[in-house]
């Protein structure tokens, strides 16, 4: 049942994306760029943040003030606000269909495994990113959100209370709370990097930019949203009137969703299904018995170290290994058996038949050809 | 970069008339998870066309030019080198390489006997059957106007 989903949505996908290369020319078919656009929206995040960085004041008396001042009085100030507003929520989006795209082509798993499980955890960051974003503005929504999420980790068993204080940083709401709630916001976004960075170890040359007029569209449109909708804060934080629960129409679905799903289900609830979520997400990749593997493998007679293979390999599977075995040449291809996709790419890259799918040889394919044109 | 040391045997081709459309092979060496054949194809003939035999590969990025030259030599008179739509391959790169090689411009070279007017690269996916054949048909007409034309150089 599954797999015949599965692959419903992977006809889906693909009839989509022949209608836009028909229209835009495969070059610029937005949905090849599903990696590379939120790779875009974070630079965008970057960059607006680096600017709002500038004039932002993270204590309890200034925070606010200091947000006005940049919407308000700042030259462009509410544009760069809108920006990282929009960017954010494009970001989140972009990454859920990343994340369907792989999926459903059946990209995640195998040799795949570490893109799969570091995109899980991208994608947790992101929640601590954007939920710390929304305190520091420090309006009503802002308060109920530190106080929501301070007892939705409070309610975690042994370590919830220990997670809650650090994360209020003291037995109060205080400025150590905005100090905190700052080092979450940006402290994370940094290590997004890093993670990044592991999310792409085991890709050859991944596609981590969208092309020039791909980019100044996804620009435009955010720009074009930021001036349409401005991003305002709400009334100052009072500590006297504090909200229940976030108005509805003050929900950032991409980023808030937490809030009302407590609402609704209390922290129990939302911590059952945080975690029932996050398993099920994680074990996804087990869910399909996988094949016998025979990686490809190398000829060391042939070999002659030209380093076409490992060059081509997408998967960073192959190594050149310098070779002390009397052989008048310098180098040798070695495959990694675990990250080899059995994909045959090297041996498309190889002119000397030293390197072979053991599935299926280079020579049966050339008799195979041989034999479907004689008669 | 590795010298084309092997196979350096010249191919004498022997055309007396050309042929008709009808008559033209044509042998696509494609890759499994381009268009879906499951049911089109009688060993490795296709379905509802003449004379096109389909080889099956786990990508198009593992086929080599010198599987491009045998299927010349065993008698094809042209040859499509198919893979996914370009921009889109399951092991992310394999359609460009093969599309470059086809090109010239990647390594392994293609050899300078190949009749390069008679191979071609399709680049399609899982659910473009018909449009496949179509384009087949399109191709046989113009391998038929290729060796009309070849024969009127010689
Ligand atoms: C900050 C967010 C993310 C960014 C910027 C990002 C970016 C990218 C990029 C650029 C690639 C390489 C694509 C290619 O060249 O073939 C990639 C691959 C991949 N990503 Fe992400 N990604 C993010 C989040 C996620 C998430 C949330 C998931 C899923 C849980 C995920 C799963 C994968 C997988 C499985 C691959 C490998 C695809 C393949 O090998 O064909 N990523 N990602
Ligand atoms: S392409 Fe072939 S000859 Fe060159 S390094 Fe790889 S296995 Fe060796
Ligand atoms: S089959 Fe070859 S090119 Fe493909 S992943 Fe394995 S070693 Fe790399």
């Amino acid at each position: 049942m599954l797999t015949n989903i599965v692959r419903g949505g992977q006809k889906v996908i693909l009839r989509l994306e022949d209608i836009l290369n028909k229209i835009f020319s495969s070059e610029q078919n937005i949905l090849y760029y599903h990696g590379a656009m939120p790779n875009f929206f974070m630079w965008m995040l970057f960059l607006s943040g680096l600017l709002l960085f500038a004039y932002y004041t993270p204590t309890l008396e200034a925070a606010y003030q200091s947000v006005e001042y940049i919407t308000k009085k700042l030259p462009y100030g509410d544009v760069i606000r809108g920006i990282h507003r929009y960017a954010a929520d494009a970001m989140y989006l972009t990454v859920v269909l990343h994340a369907i795209r792989v999926y459903f082509t059946d990209r995640y798993r195998e040799y795949r495994i570490i893109a799969w499980y570091s995109g899980i955890a991208l994608s947790l960051f992101m929640l601590v990113i954007g939920i710390s974003g929304y305190i520091l503005v420090w309006d009503q929504r802002s308060l109920t959100i530190v106080n929501k999420f301070a007892e939705f980790l409070a309610a975690l068993p042994f370590i919830g209370e220990t997670l809650s204080h650090g994360f209020i940083n003291g037995d109060i709401i205080s400025n150590y709370t905005m100090s905190m709630s700052f080092f979450l916001h940006t402290g994370t976004s940094f290590a997004l990097l890093i993670l990044l960075w592991v999310h792409y170890m085991r890709i050859s040359r991944p596609v981590v930019n969208v092309t020039w007029a791909i980019g100044s569209l996804l620009a435009g449109l955010v720009l074009v949203i930021a001036g349409a909708v401005p991003a305002l804060s709400g009334e100052e934080a009072n500590f006297n009137a504090m909200l229940p629960s976030i108005p509805i129409m003050d929900v950032d679905w991409f980023y808030l969703w937490l809030f009302p799903l407590i609402d609704l289900v209390g922290n129990y609830g939302a911590w059952a299904a945080l975690i029932v979520g996050l398993v099920v997400v994680t074990l996804l990749p087990n869910f399909v018995k996988s094949e016998d593997s025979e990686p490809a493998s190398v000829n060391k007679d042939s070999c002659v170290g030209c380093r076409l293979c490992s060059i081509d390999c997408p998967y960073e599977a192959i190594y050149m290994a310098p070779r002390n075995d009397g052989s008048k040449y310098k180098e040798l291809a070695v495959v990694i058996n675990d990250r080899c996709a059995e994909c045959g790419l090297c041996v498309g890259a190889c002119n000397f038949d030293a390197i072979e799918l053991p599935t299926y040889r280079s020579t049966q394919v050339m008799d195979d050809i041989r034999i479907a044109l004689q008669d | 970069m590795a010298e084309d040391v092997k196979n350096a045997e010249e191919e004498t081709v022997e055309e007396q008339k050309p042929k008709s459309k009808d008559e033209v092979r044509v042998a696509v060496i494609a890759c499994e998870r381009s268009v879906n054949l499951e049911g089109e194809l009688d060993q490795t003939k296709l379905n509802g066309v003449d004379n096109c035999d389909v080889i099956q590969v786990p990508c198009s990025g593992m086929i080599q030019p010198r599987m491009i030259e045998s299927a010349f030599k065993s008698g094809a008179d042209g040859v499509i080198a198919m893979g996914c739509q370009i921009g889109d391959c399951h092991f992310r790169e394999g359609n460009k390489f093969c599309r470059e090689r086809l090109l010239g411009l990647r390594p392994p070279m293609i050899k300078k006997t190949v009749p390069k007017n008679r191979l071609q690269g399709f680049w399609m996916s899982e659910v473009q059957v018909d449009e496949f054949k179509d384009r087949i048909e399109e191709f046989k007409s113009h391998v038929a106007n290729e060796l009309v034309k070849e024969a009127a150089e010689d």
